[in-house]
């Protein structure tokens, strides 16, 4: 929901309740006021036939009962103290047909020695009408209400919040790769100011990190490559001495692990890539092409191992992502296949538009596959891996979000990547 | 030959010029920016090496000033940097080759040989050992005059050992040079074997003498007397 269809909806909310508790109250107050009114008139009504009481009229035959102007006074046999009762009552109205609420006042008066009893009655304004004038100007309000919120709540989102939207927009398009911190620009709001010296500010730092931290893996990188490059060269040049065979294997087997350590500072180099989103031009990649063309290549090692290699790859399946990405995710998944197999094993590949499937035979993993995927997580002992290949393919995964799993079950592990 | 190596790391330098020293090449070094620009604007050299990352400015900015005055030269360039971006620019700059750190001296020896080569005029694609010759341009091996049929694999083989001559090349060395990355992963590297026990079979068969020699538990040797 947009904030200001809430904030309206709030306001709506608070004002229906408003008007409500107002309506009610008001209803009170006029009735009160209508009725003190009346009271009032009565009461004033008495005094001036008490007045004329007084002055010695006879009222005996004047007693009227027409409608508005009734009174009746009649006199009382014996002497009371003066008093005022006023009580509702409901009385006949002949005009409307139906029993109608009436206030009725009776005054005890005494003048000279005889008291006199004066009794006047009078409609009340009916209830109904009071709670319909009542709703009627509370729905009027209420209206106005919601006429002039929406105006407020347009002008609002267009014009107050255009700056807000702006840099929401700004931080939308922000991408670190291009190294381009959103610059903030100026309002007439504080709050919106505020906002986008922060995100400037934020996304400077963001920058700033992200160079930082690129800068660093190549340069890691690349310090690491130039001392192994020199020790993998004084091997070699150890290797046109006159040395012993055990000598020769020595030297054999430190070119091996600098091997692996160059590996394992370039897979490095490589995640550290993905993870800087480096590679996050995708386009159409032909899956399919770069299967056929891999196991062409690999046929070789296949044979060499003894590989059964069955595929059923559905033509020209395309996946979005880096080429780069595609190929190197394809090398790893295959690689791993031949690669923790067992001796005149097999694979098998399976390539439709929903989904890749290789499976291959192998030792049963030591651990739960699902945390093959870690870095440096291992299955078995086998010395040449370095462990991060399945890191790498997950993250090349999780970057296209694509989804991938891995089982294992009697004998065969399977990787199914979800396209 | 001459070459200019441009490589600030004083080691790695030296083993270069050790090991190409010895194969009677001239090898000239520069250690900075400067250093290479005015040894390039000043001689020419049939193969250049050049490391991207040298002090005082970038290796393809050098690469970019050799281009300009001597384009003829063969370049290779050498990088601890395995940035795709790198080796797009430089091979689009003209470099003939681009190799990562780190790379193994047989191989780099390979490339030189393989991009001078190819600096070279007509009539000098055939390299020549002893009896044996073989044509760089049309792929064709002969011993005596008489065509030997190879796989490329075999030949490629035949034309490593040919330009790493009396050096022990290990059968991770050979596997790499042939296969490349792929062989990263593997730990039975007997296919190797498979591919040099043809070679030789198919070289005797055709009348030339056994070269190759078996160097225990860590490769083979092509062994040519001078």
């Amino acid at each position: 929901m947009k904030l200001t269809s809430k904030f309206l909806l709030l306001y709506l909310a608070v004002t229906v309740v408003v008007l409500g508790i107002g309506g009610y109250t008001s209803y009170f107050i006029i009735k009160d006021e209508l009725d003190t009114e009346l009271k009032w008139r009565f009461l004033d009504r008495v005094e001036r036939v008490t007045y004329l009481l007084e002055q010695g009229k006879n009222f005996a035959d004047k007693v009227s009962d027409q409608e508005d102007r009734n009174l009746i006074v009649s006199q009382l046999p014996s002497t009371v103290e003066p008093n005022v009762e006023v009580r509702d009552t409901l009385v006949w109205n002949e005009r409307l047909q139906q029993m109608e609420p009436n206030l009725k006042m009776v005054a005890y008066r005494t003048v000279g020695d005889n008291s006199y009893r004066i009794a006047t009655y009078g409609q009340l304004v009916e209830t109904d009408d009071i709670t319909e004038a009542v709703t009627k100007i509370l729905l009027w309000i209420l209206g106005m209400q919601i006429i002039g919120a929406i105006g407020v709540g347009f002008i609002v989102s267009n014009r107050l919040f255009k700056p807000f939207r702006d840099t929401l927009k700004r931080i939308k398009n922000f991408t670190l790769q291009d190294k381009e911190p959103i610059t903030a620009e100026e309002t007439n709001v504080k709050e919106f100011d505020d906002l986008n010296k922060f995100v400037e500010e934020m996304t400077h730092k963001a920058v700033a990190d992200y160079i930082n931290l690129k800068e660093f893996a190549e340069n890691a990188s690349h310090e690491l490559q130039t001392p192994l490059s020199i020790v993998k060269g004084k091997l070699e040049l150890l290797t046109e001495t006159d040395l012993s065979p055990e000598q020769y294997q020595f030297v054999e087997a430190s070119q091996r692990s600098i091997k692996k350590l160059s590996r394992l500072s370039e897979s490095l180099a490589l995640l550290t890539k993905i993870e800087n989103h480096e590679f996050v031009e995708t386009e159409k990649v032909n899956f399919t092409k770069i299967i056929k063309e891999s196991t062409q290549s690999f046929e070789e090692f296949i044979a060499l191992n003894g590989l059964d290699v069955e595929t059923d790859l559905e033509e020209n399946v395309f996946v979005e992502m880096h080429p780069v990405l595609a190929d190197i995710l394809w090398t790893n998944l295959f690689q791993n296949a031949i690669k923790h197999n067992v001796e005149g094993g097999s694979i098998s590949i399976t390539l439709t538009n929903d989904a890749l499937t290789i499976s291959n035979t192998g030792e049963a993993p030591s651990i739960p596959t699902d945390e093959l995927f870690g870095r440096f997580k291992k299955a078995d002992t086998n010395t040449s891996s370095i462990g991060l290949g399945l890191s790498i393919i997950k993250r090349i995964v999780d970057q296209n979000n694509y989804s991938i799993s891995y089982n294992y079950e009697d004998g065969w592990h399977t990787i199914q990547l979800e396209i | 030959m001459k070459l200019l190596i441009i490589e600030d790391n004083e080691d790695l330098l030296e083993n270069i010029q050790t090991y190409l020293k010895r194969e009677g090449y001239i090898c000239e070094s520069a250690k900075n920016y400067q250093q290479a620009f005015d040894k390039v604007m000043s001689y020419t050299y049939d193969v250049v090496l050049i490391d991207i990352m040298i002090p005082g400015g970038s290796g393809l900015q050098v690469l970019r000033e050799l281009q300009s005055v001597n384009p003829q030269t063969g370049t290779i360039i050498i990088s601890a940097k395995n940035a795709l971006d790198d080796k797009i620019e430089g091979l689009e700059l003209g470099a003939d080759d681009y190799m990562t750190k780190p790379f193994q001296l047989p191989e780099l020896h390979a490339r030189i040989k393989a991009v001078n080569r190819r600096q070279q005029h007509d009539g000098q694609n055939i390299v020549n050992v002893n009896e044996i010759s073989i044509n760089t341009k049309t792929m064709e091996v002969t011993v005596d005059e008489e065509p030997v049929d190879l796989t490329p694999k075999e030949y490629e083989l035949l034309l490593y050992f040919s330009s790493n001559k009396n050096h022990v090349l290990s059968k991770q060395t050979i596997a790499e040079h042939l296969w490349g990355d792929y062989v990263d992963h593997l730990s039975n590297l007997d296919f190797v074997y498979q591919h040099i026990k043809n070679l030789r079979k198919k070289l005797e068969e055709a009348g030339a003498n056994d070269y190759i020699e078996s160097v225990y538990g860590i490769g083979y040797k092509f062994k040519v007397t001078k």
